[in-house]
């Protein structure tokens, strides 16, 4: 087909785009994935059967104020990487502040507690799954990303699977808190946090071959 | 020259609001600009560089979401045409010669160029037409005064005032738009 054609064949059908086009993209690509996540969550896990109770306590609100800062910047890091020249990405340090507040709050524990009950409170019921459940829980999200860069144009390829790797992974602890039991801030930066790595290191490692375009 | 940044940019905007025809013209101006920037990079490979031309306007096409408005349009133009190449010497396992490399990156400056002489083109025209060309042909072009002031038939002395005295009020205004 020559030039020509081709422009005419394009100019054949130019949609409006809004202002908000990408912001919309990304923030649907997030949610269909979380839809899915959520499905996973409610039939195959169940919900907590005492959520209605720990919605009242500290600990629930400490672990989705931890994940959803998480899950937020990196929707910031995402809709910046989706931009063919995303410019200073330096703002994504900021992900490092619900990590050391998170942090803070594992030491207060730890002091407060006797030495006795360190082992127990860091490992809780369930720290052999829980970094995998969260992985397992990201791939949804993950595909929705992924579906939303399709019509943007990211061109640092490792870094735009990192920061989708990132995006799922934080979403997807959010939606696992509505199943997971656990109670002590050391646990979520440790199991919580691995899986999200975990998800980050599979989004790294396949940005460069599932983002090309 | 070109199309000016300002004027791709325009069609770029209008395409975004739904404006078919303002789409067209912009896909039409890029081709020249697409042609230039590839075939400097690319040396010889003619077939290669048309592939690329069609491949970038169907990216400008697909992916526009990813400009934003408040932004300069050539940067995000430039920006998808070079992840094309890359991609395509990537998909094509090409390689290049050592020696080229030099080639290529002496390529690289085209953009910077283009976009500098986009930005000179509108500052100039906010000079007195007379003062605009005094300026653009000793300091763009490269002539002596002698030869600016025989081509517009002044004398050299007004070439030097014209030059001296449309330099600052660019430097004034350039200072304006920054504070």
């Amino acid at each position: 087909m020559n030039t020509e054609q081709l422009i005419r064949e394009l100019s054949r059908d130019v949609p409006r785009v809004s202002r908000h086009a990408l912001a919309r993209r990304i923030a649907i690509g997030l949610v269909a994935g979380g839809l899915a996540t959520m499905v996973l969550v409610t039939l195959v896990l169940g919900v907590r059967p005492d959520l209605q109770v720990a919605m009242h306590g500290f600990s629930f609100w400490m672990k989705w104020t931890y994940t959803v800062s998480l899950g937020v910047g990196a929707a910031y890091g995402v809709a910046r990487l989706s931009r063919p020249e995303p410019g200073s990405l330096r703002a994504l340090w900021w992900l490092a502040v619900p990590v050391l507040v998170l942090a803070g709050i594992g030491i207060g524990e730890l002091a407060s507690a006797p030495p006795g009950q360190w082992l127990a409170m860091w490992l809780g019921h369930t720290w052999k799954v829980c970094p995998l459940l969260v992985l397992l829980l990201a791939i949804p999200i993950f595909i929705g990303v992924l579906w939303s860069f399709r019509r943007l144009a990211p061109t640092r390829l490792r870094a735009a699977g990192a920061v989708a790797g990132l995006a799922a992974g934080a979403w997807a602890a959010t939606l696992y808190c509505l199943h997971c039991p656990e109670v002590s801030a050391l646990f979520v930066l440790t199991w919580y946090s691995l899986g999200i790595a975990l998800a980050v290191g599979a989004g790294a490692l396949l940005g460069p071959r599932l983002l090309r375009w | 020259m070109t199309t000016s940044e300002d004027e791709l940019k325009a069609w770029m905007v209008m395409g975004l609001g739904g404006d078919a025809g303002a789409h067209a013209a912009l896909l039409r101006a890029l081709v020249p600009l697409l042609h230039a920037f590839y075939r400097r990079r690319m040396r010889g490979a003619e077939e290669d560089v048309e592939d690329l031309v069609q491949e970038t306007l169907i990216a400008v096409h697909e992916r526009r979401a990813s400009y934003d408005r408040d932004r300069p349009f050539t940067a995000w133009f430039y920006a998808v045409a070079r992840h094309q190449m890359v991609d395509h010497f990537r998909r094509r396992k090409v390689h290049v010669p050592l020696e080229d490399v030099e080639a290529i990156l002496a390529g690289e400056g085209f953009e910077d160029a283009i976009s500098a002489r986009m930005d000179v083109d509108r500052l100039l025209d906010t000079l007195s037409p007379k003062q605009a060309r005094a300026i653009r042909d000793t300091h763009v072009d490269g002539k002596s005064v002698a030869e600016a002031a025989q081509a517009a038939g002044i004398g050299e002395s007004d070439v030097k005032v014209s030059v001296h005295r449309g330099l600052k009020a660019l430097a004034g205004r350039i200072r304006g738009s920054r504070a």
